[in-house]
């Protein structure tokens, strides 16, 4: 039932991405109310694709490579589907329905099931960390999909080429906003999933390891955050300089993330 | 009972031909009240725009044809009938409907998909709707020809990217402005120049909502002629490196003979840059803002040629969707046409109905004078069998002739019906 729902999950995700590939051909045009009703319904029956998992293995999806890229796809899901509520934030589907794809298929190759060793600890505390830590990562997903539309339309417009990409992107404010409004939201939530990370191990092993992998791959993230909110801030071109941080910012983040797993491989769980 | 339309357009005519058949609207009113009143038409509506003065008519059922319209329009051109023949056109029938379905559509404007035409024809039709007169203007059936109008118009521009982008340069640099600032409310616009672009210029920034103008010209007192006649605040050209670091978009329109605007100037203005992205729309002849200013990181530059490119792309682009729309309007008009064809077989099922009425009636009462005996409930089901019996056997007969009235053999199964049931002649009970 878990992997059945999920792959149905991953066909309407495709669906949504197909939709959106055409309303790019068309130049932005039509296929809006079909495209949010796909998109809508990939999300319910990713949300019910984790429900199943929760009755069926009798955990929460959140430890793990794939129940984690599960819990995180559908979150940047729910993310985007808030989002398009703004009609001009429709376009980030471009980048981030393909991006939840990936991790449902990476995830569904995997095996969406619990990892055979268990953690330490399980409950409350844990389930908010991790819950808060994906939803900052899913605005960082959501400031890097703005950011990068941001740097084509802008090479569009300086290019003065106006094609059908043109067309199909909003405004450099807009994306401007949308990304910053993504970071605003996900900077709290991710600052608090690492405070609760951090009382939580200093309360119950009373030691903290600076150098677990997951806590430097924490830290790393959340200097990543501090720095594309500066980047916005100060200086000539700002706007453009924290959509590349954006897209810089996320990308080292995943790169991090990717290296630090590999490392970590042998005997130890990391997300 | 027939459609027609009589009108002139730009296609027809030029504009000092046009601008003779053009109504205000006191005189719209006065000619429409006239053509009902005098029975030359039983509903008419008058859409008198820049582009086109059309006359749409329901003809009386005499079966007179449009020459009336075509007598009005020439009498307001002050023109003979003949001399003002060579101008107009006339379409009736079907043909008006799709003539009218393509005008609010925009298909047959001078600028495609222009957006205006659809406001005029509401306009047009609500003036002629709300005429207090006797006769009524408008009746049932322009009323809906005219509704159905709006409604495929609608359709066009929701449908379709007919009416997408800009059609005319002034807008171009709008549409490419609102592409980095999204909306021009609150922003603030440095004009360079004082001619009639510069004012053009203004009053479309002004519209966006743009929130302070200053306008900058060689002389200062010119620039002060502009700004008392269309808003803004004027200053010399030797203040712009001053006033260019508060501004967001820059449009210049000046008559010099070289660039005013350089990358020195604005290196020296903003140095390093400027914070915000700057707008720079160029639309003189020879360009005043330096190639070399768009090389700047945060500045966005448009000259003329990229503007006319612009709309160039987006009439292409319109062009591209005149199938869909045309698509739509023939969906309209088959609509429509089915509706207005049945109308004729109203007058003939109701006859038929009646008919089969009165032979119902008649047979009932002669058999319950035989059945005296029956009881008032069963004298009740002698009814209603009766009535379920007759409405059995018309159900189909009626479908049928709904139908075949949309069908090119309309008239030939009309004439059969009216022949089959002898609805031309004397009742059966006359006849016996």
């Amino acid at each position: 039932m878990v992997t059945t729902l999920h792959g149905l999950a991953l066909l309407l995700y495709l669906l949504t991405a197909g939709g959106l590939a055409r309303s790019l051909v068309g130049g932005g045009r039509g296929g809006t109310r079909e495209g949010g009703a796909l998109l809508a319904a990939a999300v319910l029956v990713h949300g019910a694709a984790l429900t199943a998992y929760t009755v069926e293995f009798g955990e929460l999806p959140l430890v793990g490579l794939a129940p984690a890229l599960s819990v995180l796809g559908f979150l940047i899901g729910a993310l985007l589907l808030a989002a398009t509520l703004v009609r001009e934030a429709r376009p980030l589907g471009l980048v981030l329905v393909p991006l939840v794809a990936a991790m449902l298929v990476i995830g569904l190759a995997l095996g969406v099931q619990p990892a055979g060793e268990p953690l330490a600890f399980r409950g409350l505390w844990f389930s908010l960390h991790v819950v808060l830590g994906f939803i900052g990562c899913a605005g960082l997903a959501l400031a890097f999909a703005a950011g990068l539309l941001y740097l084509v339309q802008f090479r569009e417009l300086k290019g003065k080429r106006f094609g059908r990409m043109f067309r199909f992107l909003p405004s450099l404010e807009a994306l401007d906003r949308l990304g910053h409004h993504a970071l605003v939201s996900g900077f709290p939530a991710f600052t608090l999933a690492l405070l609760l990370g951090w009382a939580w191990t200093v309360r119950f092993q009373h030691s903290f390891v600076v150098q677990e992998a997951d806590v430097i791959w924490g830290v790393f993230t959340w200097l990543s955050f501090v720095v594309m909110l500066l980047a916005r801030r100060t200086g000539v071109a700002c706007e453009r300089r924290g959509a590349v941080a954006s897209v810089v910012g996320f990308l080292m983040v995943v790169l991090v993330y990717v290296a630090l797993r590999v490392s970590v491989a042998e005997g130890r769980l990391f997300l | 009972m027939s459609l027609a339309v009589v009108g002139v357009n730009h296609r027809t005519a030029p504009l000092e031909v046009r601008e003779r058949f053009v109504f205000a609207p006191r005189d719209a009113a006065a000619a429409l009240s006239r053509l009902t009143a005098e029975g030359l038409a039983r509903e008419a509506v008058l859409l008198s725009t820049c582009n086109r003065t059309e006359l749409y008519l329901r003809l009386p059922e005499d079966g007179a044809g449009p020459e009336a319209g075509i007598r009005l329009l020439a009498e307001k051109a002050g023109y003979g009938v003949e001399q003002a023949a060579r101008y107009l056109y006339v379409h009736e029938g079907r043909k008006s409907v799709e003539h009218l379905f393509r005008v609010v559509s925009s298909l047959d404007s001078m600028v495609l998909g222009e957006a205006q035409i659809q406001g005029q024809v509401r306009e047009a039709y609500e003036e002629a709707a709300k005429l207090a007169v006797e006769p009524r203007v408008v009746g049932p059936v322009l009323s809906r020809l005219f509704q159905m109008a709006l409604a495929v118009g609608a359709r066009v521009r929701s449908e379709t990217a007919l009416g997408m982008g800009a059609a005319s340069v002034p807008s171009a640099g709008i549409e490419l402005a609102k592409k980095v600032f999204g909306s021009l409310k609150g922003k603030r616009a440095l004009v360079l120049g004082a001619g009639e672009m510069s004012a053009l210029m203004i009053e479309c920034l002004t519209s966006e909502g743009v929130r302070s103008i200053v306008v900058a010209s060689r002389t200062e007192e010119r620039a002060r002629e502009l700004t008392e006649r269309v808003g803004g605040q004027a200053i010399s050209f030797d203040q712009v490196a001053r006033i260019l670091p508060e501004v967001d978009i820059v449009a210049s329109a000046t008559a010099a003979p070289h660039a005013v605007m350089t990358r020195e100037l604005l290196d020296r203005a903003l140095p390093g840059g400027p914070r915000r992205p700057l707008f720079i729309l160029d639309i003189a002849i020879p360009r005043d803002v330096e190639p070399a200013v768009g090389e700047l990181e945060n500045v966005f530059l448009y000259d003329l040629d990229d503007l006319r490119q612009f709309v160039d792309d987006n009439m292409e682009r319109r062009r591209q969707e005149i199938p869909a729309a045309e698509r739509i309007v023939a969906e309209g008009v088959e609509e429509f046409w089915r509706w207005y064809a049945s109308l004729d077989v109203v007058p003939l099922i109701r006859s038929l109905r009646s008919r089969a009425e009165q032979v119902r009636q008649a047979e009932v009462e002669k058999a319950l004078r035989k059945l005296q005996h029956l009881a008032p409930a069963d004298r009740e089901a002698v009814e209603v069998l009766s009535r379920q019996i007759l409405n059995k056997l018309l159900h189909r007969p009626t479908v049928r002739l709904r139908e075949a009235a949309t069908k090119r053999e309309r008239i030939a199964v009309l004439e059969a019906a009216r022949y089959l049931f002898a609805l031309d002649g004397p009742s059966d009970q006359e006849t016996e």
